[in-house]
């Protein structure tokens, strides 16, 4: 298999394909330049790890990436589809379809059980409630926390409510998983159950950026970029699977 | 919820509270008698009214009662060597009714005692109090007016009026009064008190009174009364009911507590959207347009704010008479009140939930999610 465990795969489609991202925030009369000009292509399949120093970007690339925010200039086509002429509710509904997100604060809703925390983003895509019923529970099946769907996430400690919230990130089958730091908040038994969590994700071909401080989990990923005051500095394939690699 | 909750049971207390003032002035005036009306003779020419008028008018359908008043204005009244003055009033035993006069010692002039013509008198409680001694001390007393002894059958409480003159008068059988004190050119009414039948329409009773009063003092059409008909109770309590003062301070209270309600509403509405700006931006973030969210956010705005403005108005109706109590007035919460309150209350309370959150909603996702 060409694509082992993430590994660059030349010839299949590009999830992510940004040029020139730029984000320059205004605070007051001074402006930030948080991103200066960003070359980014992601394959299907792939799994990349972006590390750097804090305040280097990481977090402002994967808002854009995410269609969070939207770049200062620059050019972003996501599975396709070019981003920048896109409305509020268009962008809404390609996150819908699109993109999983994995938060650091978990970002559950607090006032709803975990199987609704997951059914939320099917509610969004218009999908019925027997259905959303049944697919949030295959996806809190997928990563282990079935017994918890009817527990608030206040009830829930940071491992599992992680675990939901990567059920959740699933649930629509999306093509691209988004993760900012998503072991951040987690001591290392639980973080090593969210590891093993996207390592599983990683394996079954699906595409995953995700931030991180922590080479350890930087080297579960195919390759890792490395970030500095709002620019890639270089690039690592993933040591143990060089196989595939041509970018 | 608690914040449409307090608003709006704050609102119909003070409300209520306003409107029980109102009322219990208003009730004070009408309790002069809302069924009295009043001849009095034509300002130019006094003396145009006659024993004979009072009785054609009490004949009239509609009236229930008429009471003739003959007065000799500021006669001398002495109990031994107590000396004050008042006005006596000859009338007859309805005076009673038709001016709603209470007792608080003995009883009033009877029929039998006017058709009579005998020499007793009513002291009104001014009269009686100005001549030193308690209402029972006084009955049975004989008190010389204007040099003619009467025997004291009665003393009158007091009307509580703002002015004492309604309680400074000496009532005498009118037959009495016109045997020893009357005008050798005629009797001459002073008043004539009409009670007005429960049933019976004032304003109708009031142009038959007119009617019968011209047309027995033979006046031309077109010329003026030469007489005063005027219906007392009716005109203050209206007017004090309807007056622009009360009225605009009822309007005020109302205006305030609205006011102030809303800003109490609006503010916690406010705080509670800013604190939901996270889950705003977690939403956006799996998928939801800014319509899903704005809808959201409404009908849950809508929810709260009438369970919060029901739950109001119900404690408000049922904290009103204690609230009114404290300041005593007895304050029942209308339901006009209570349905303007609830409806401001609900519309601030949907309006503050819903239309932060709209503005919300258009913030990107990433900035919404660092909202703490
Ligand atoms: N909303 C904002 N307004 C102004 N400046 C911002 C904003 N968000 C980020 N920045 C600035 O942009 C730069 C990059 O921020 P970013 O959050 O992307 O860093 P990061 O690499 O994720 O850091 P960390 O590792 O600490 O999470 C920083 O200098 C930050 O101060
Ligand atoms: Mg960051």
């Amino acid at each position: 298999m060409a694509e082992g465990r993430g590994g660059v795969a030349p010839f299949s489609s590009p999830v992510i394909d940004a040029t020139g991202l730029q984000r320059i925030y205004t605070v007051g009369s001074s402006t930030v330049a948080a991103l200066r000009g960003v070359d980014l292509v992601v394959r299907k399949g792939e799994s990349a790890a972006i590390m750097g120093p804090s305040g280097s970007g990481k977090s402002t690339l994967l808002g854009l990436l995410g269609l969070l925010d939207r770049p200062t200039a620059g050019r972003y086509v996501i599975q396709g589809t070019d981003t920048s002429t896109l409305d509020d509710d268009e962008l809404a509904a390609l996150r819908n379809r699109a993109i999983g997100f994995i938060f650091q604060a978990f970002n559950l809703l607090p006032a709803e059980s975990a199987e609704d925390n997951v059914a939320a983003p099917l509610l969004y895509a218009g999908v019925r409630r027997p259905e959303r019923q049944r697919r949030a529970m295959a996806a809190l099946e997928t990563v282990g926390s079935a017994d918890w769907r009817s527990r608030r996430p206040t009830e829930l400690s940071g491992g599992q409510q992680q675990r939901v919230a990567i059920a959740r990130a699933l649930v629509g089958d999306p093509g691209l998983i988004l993760a900012d730091e998503p072991t951040g908040n987690l001591d290392s038994v639980s973080g090593g159950e969210v590891l093993d969590v996207l390592d599983r994700l990683r394996d079954e071909g699906r595409t995953i950026v995700l931030i991180t401080h922590d080479p350890t989990v930087a080297s579960h990923a195919g390759r890792t970029l490395r970030m500095s005051d709002g620019g890639f500095l270089g690039e690592e394939l993933c040591s143990t699977e060089p196989d595939g690699a041509g970018a | 919820m608690l914040g449409v909750f307090i608003g709006s049971a704050a609102v119909i207390s003070l409300i209520a509270v306003g409107q029980g003032a109102q009322a219990s002035i208003t009730s004070r005036v009408a309790s002069l008698g809302t069924n009295l009306l009043s001849v009095t003779p034509g300002g130019q020419i006094a003396g145009t009214l006659s024993p004979g008028d009072a009785s054609a008018i009490g004949s009239l359908p509609g009236v229930s009662a008429v009471a003739p008043e003959l007065s000799i204005s500021g006669a001398p009244v002495v109990l031994r060597t107590t000396e004050t003055s008042a006005p006596i009033v000859g009338t007859t035993s309805s005076a009673a009714s038709v001016r709603d006069l209470q007792m608080v010692e003995g009883s009033f002039l009877s029929q039998q005692e006017v058709t009579r013509g005998l020499q007793v008198a009513v002291l009104g409680s001014l009269a009686a109090s100005d001549l030193g001694k308690t209402p029972g001390q006084l009955l049975g007393r004989t008190v010389d007016v204007d040099g003619v002894p009467f025997r004291v059958i009665g003393v009158l409480a007091s009307k509580g009026g703002s002015t004492t003159s309604a309680d400074n008068v000496v009532y005498a059988p009118i037959t009495t009064v016109e045997a020893h004190f009357a005008n050798p050119d005629g009797v001459f009414l002073s008043a004539i008190g009409i009670s007005v039948a429960p049933k019976a329409d004032m304003t109708t009773v009031a142009a038959e009174v007119q009617q019968a009063l011209r047309s027995r003092h033979e006046l031309p059409a077109g010329s003026p009364n030469d007489f005063t008909l005027f219906d007392q109770a009716q005109l203050l309590s209206v007017a004090v009911g309807n007056s622009l003062v009360l009225r605009n301070f009822l309007i005020g209270i109302a205006a305030i507590a609205l006011l102030v309600g809303g800003i109490g509403i609006a503010n916690i509405m406010l705080v509670t959207v800013r604190e939901r700006t996270r889950e705003i931006g977690i939403r956006k973030a799996i998928g939801a347009r800014r319509s899903d969210i704005g809808l959201q956010f409404l009908a849950e705005a809508v929810l709260v704010s009438l369970g919060g403005g029901a739950l109001g108005a119900a404690a408000g109706s049922l904290a009103a008479p204690a609230v009114g109590h404290l300041v005593h007035v007895t304050a029942t919460a209308s339901p006009g009140a209570v349905v303007v309150a609830f409806v401001a209350s609900v519309v601030v309370g949907v309006l503050a939930g819903w239309l932060p959150a709209r503005q919300a909603a258009i913030l990107e996702p990433l900035t919404a999610l660092r909202a703490e």
